[in-house]
């Protein structure tokens, strides 16, 4: 009687999905079919497995799959909302079938991965519990994801801890990970999944090393993740500790925590204490687990990253700021030196050629001096244009590039300089002019300044990094900080992310060192 | 006297054909890159070359090698060397083959039509004819090496000079001195920086470069 119902039940549902799939629009492809089913595919292995457990004791139990098809193809909504209970349904199927296991309870074929029933081996004895407790916490974590009703008393009572209260984990946490590891392993370690004997001992401590080696590798690389994983099997761990305490005798393992699982008076109650105090820990731990992974800066290298990612923006917003500025400064110089040097030499050229021509006839030489007047002018507008440009840019470092216009400044310095350059075919024009310039205007302080009789100019170019190094033998004693000189060659470094530094003890030797990247973030001083 | 010019700027090249030419110069050629000038300078043979440092192709120093290049395979051949500025690192490369008949000026010097043409000449007799700039800049550095450092300063003053290229008369009339007195400090010079009597034009060439390589 109950079974006619139920058929007479399914053909209407069948009817129902029928119907309303030949209304609804159709996704094309079988990829946007796929993608619309979403996560009510989990329907389908879900009653796949149901249908296989049953196997001849309910004669329905082949309807299921065909049901399921029908349901995650016609109506993929009502599907994904079903698919948490379907889990959920199998989990307390495979509790109840622990507990019964003994008694061929429906007469099982297959309970999940593993042969169950009366006469399979050992394997599915041992494997039903543990599948039981995974399905149970999948199931949970689906009946959140797809928003299925009975979710909202579920997320409420997950709320309840969901906020801390205060502070989050510290990274010590994630040493948690190896006692769990531990517990794991003495409990359902290798040894048990592949059942075997002592005599191969070896391959079992192998796999007990290799396991044990990766969370260590894990706590090592990352403490929040440890943390993460350790939280994930404290709660695992925990309910499984439950689970003994309620089926026992039949839930597998050899040691759950402090406890040897064949001590039979010792089971129950030490899976029930330790377990309870397990999954508290679990629960305690959760939400500042998740605090800890939502917020950055848990993991110290995210926050030695973030730290470093901050300050690498203040020196350039600095740097951008000053670039900037002296761009501008030197803009305003040339305009200047320009405006009143051989701008307005040329404006007498003029005039005095102009106040010639007039003369010419009258008063020639008169005119002639006017002429030569005009002739020194021009030739003295060109010495400051000269002067000016080698102010902007070398011409001998355009020509020749770095390592040359360096000889040619050594040469003309009123000491003697030796220079060992050792650097690639061509520096990037505006790193060379950087280079260039703070290297002369350490040179004209040693002239100034040091009271040497020497002077050494090192130049190279090792792991992508441009060094020019000025070493004199002169009194010493100079402060990179007391002069404008040397902030302004910072100043213009800095455009560059390269560094000055000054070794100066009194008696020298003074030793200046000016480094500047190729191979920096920016792409316009990317390469040397 | 058969001049070959070497200039990339069509205005600067007119002029200084016209200068040439209106002093009696013959204008063998007047070509504006440095591949044209090379093969200019090695098949005319001229008695001087007159280039600028910067031509095209690169219009870097593109000149200057051409002028090395051409005295390279033509031992010997006078270069006088025009440019926006100058460098004692040109120099000594002009000068490093010991050969004279080098000259290295600023091309403002060609307004003075008078100093310009004898440079033409000192350099086509194998002299050697260094810019004022240069020079002043040779005299400010305080030099350690020997023999250099063993020159008075009036013997220091009479080899700049010298390196302009400037003949014994003409140093005496400028430091207010007799000849004699010129020929005195240049054979003091000669004898401090240890150059065997030879030819007096080939001793002043050395001198120079001795002066430069310091």
């Amino acid at each position: 009687m109950g079974y006619v119902a139920l058929e007479l039940l399914l053909t209407g549902c069948i009817a129902f999905v029928l119907v309303r799939a030949k209304t609804s629009p159709r996704p094309a492809g079988l990829r946007g079919r796929i993608r619309a089913c979403g996560w009510g595919l989990v329907l389908l292995p879900a009653a796949v497995m149901g249908a296989a457990m049953a196997g001849g004791a309910r004669p329905l139990a082949a309807i299921e799959p065909v049901l399921a098809v029908i349901l995650v193809l016609g109506a993929p909504r009502l599907a994904a909302k079903l698919a948490p209970y379907a889990v959920l349904g199998l989990a307390l199927e495979g509790l109840i079938l622990a507990k019964n296991y003994h008694t061929g309870f429906f007469g099982q074929v297959l309970y999940g991965l593993v042969p169950a029933g009366y006469n399979s081996g050992a394997l599915g004895t041992r494997l039903v519990l543990p599948e039981a407790v995974l399905f149970f916490v999948f199931g949970v974590w689906l009946l959140l994801r797809v928003n299925a009703p009975g979710a909202r008393p579920v997320r409420a009572l997950i709320g309840r801890w969901r906020d801390p209260g205060r502070g989050g984990i510290t990274p010590v946490w994630g040493l948690l990970l190896l006692p769990v590891t531990a517990m794991a392993l003495l409990l359902l370690g290798p040894r048990y999944w592949f059942a075997m004997p002592k005599s191969e001992l070896s391959t079992i401590v192998l796999l007990d090393v290799v396991i044990a080696t990766a969370s260590l590798v894990l706590v090592f690389r990352s403490r929040v993740w440890a943390a993460i994983v350790a939280e994930a099997g404290l709660l695992v761990l925990g309910t499984y500790g439950l689970a003994i305490a309620e089926f026992w005798p039949s839930v597998p393992g050899f040691v759950y925590g402090l406890m040897p699982l064949d001590v039979t008076h010792h089971a129950s109650s030490g899976g029930a204490l330790q377990g309870t105090a397990l999954l508290g820990l679990g629960l305690w731990l959760a939400p500042r687990v998740m605090r800890e992974y939502l917020t950055p800066g848990a993991d110290p290298e995210l926050a030695a990253r973030a730290q470093r990612l901050t300050e690498r923006v203040q020196t350039l917003t600095q740097s951008r700021s000053s670039a900037v500025d002296t761009a501008a400064a030197e803009l305003r110089r040339i305009e200047r030196d320009l405006h009143d040097g051989a701008q307005a030499r040329m404006v007498a050229v003029g005039m005095s050629l102009q106040a010639a021509e007039r003369l010419f006839a009258s008063n020639p030489q008169a005119a002639l001096a006017l002429v030569a007047e005009a002739k020194e002018s021009s030739s003295r507008a060109l010495t400051e244009l000269r002067d000016l440009v080698r102010g902007i840019y070398p011409p001998v470092l355009a020509d020749r590039g770095l390592g040359d216009a360096i000889r040619a400044l050594a040469l003309d310095t009123p000491l003697p300089v030796t220079v060992d350059a050792d650097l690639p075919d061509r520096v990037e024009l505006p790193v060379a002019s950087a280079v260039y310039f703070s290297v002369a205007e350490a040179l004209a302080n040693v002239v100034k300044h040091a009271e040497a009789r020497l002077v050494h100019i090192d130049l190279s170019h090792r792991g992508g990094v441009l060094r020019a190094e000025v070493t004199d033998n002169g009194a010493g004693g100079a402060d990179a900080a007391g002069g404008t000189g040397l902030a302004g060659v910072e100043r213009r470094l800095a455009a560059f992310d390269g560094i000055l530094a000054v070794s100066s003890p009194p008696g020298g030797p003074t030793i200046v060192v000016i480094e500047v990247p190729c191979a920096s973030s920016s792409a316009k001083t990317s390469t040397c | 006297m058969r001049i070959v010019i070497g200039e990339d700027l069509y205005l600067l090249r007119d002029g200084l054909v016209r200068l040439l030419t209106a002093h009696g110069f013959e204008i063998a050629a007047a070509v504006g890159t440095a591949p044209e000038l090379l093969e200019a300078l090695t098949t005319e043979r001229p008695d001087v070359g007159i280039v600028d440092v910067r031509l095209p192709p690169t219009h870097t120093d593109d000149g200057l090698r051409a002028a090395i290049q051409a005295r390279k395979q033509v031992p010997g051949l006078p270069v006088l060397v025009l440019s926006q500025y100058v460098e004692q690192l040109y120099a000594r490369e002009l000068l490093a083959d010991q050969a004279g008949g080098v000259g290295y000026l600023l091309k403002d010097r060609v307004f003075n039509d008078e100093a310009f043409t004898a440079a033409i000449r000192s350099v086509a007799a194998g002299g050697t004819v260094l810019d004022p700039d240069v020079v002043q800049k040779l005299m400010v550095r305080r030099s350690r090496s020997e023999p250099v450092s063993r020159l008075t300063p009036r013997e220091r003053e009479v080899l700049g000079l010298m390196a302009e290229g400037r003949s014994n008369a003409a140093i005496a009339q400028r430091l207010f001195i007799t000849e004699k007195a010129v020929s005195k400090h240049a054979a003091g010079i000669f004898g401090k920086l240890d150059l065997a009597p030879s030819d007096d034009d080939n001793r002043r060439v050395l001198a120079v470069l001795a002066y430069l390589e310091t």
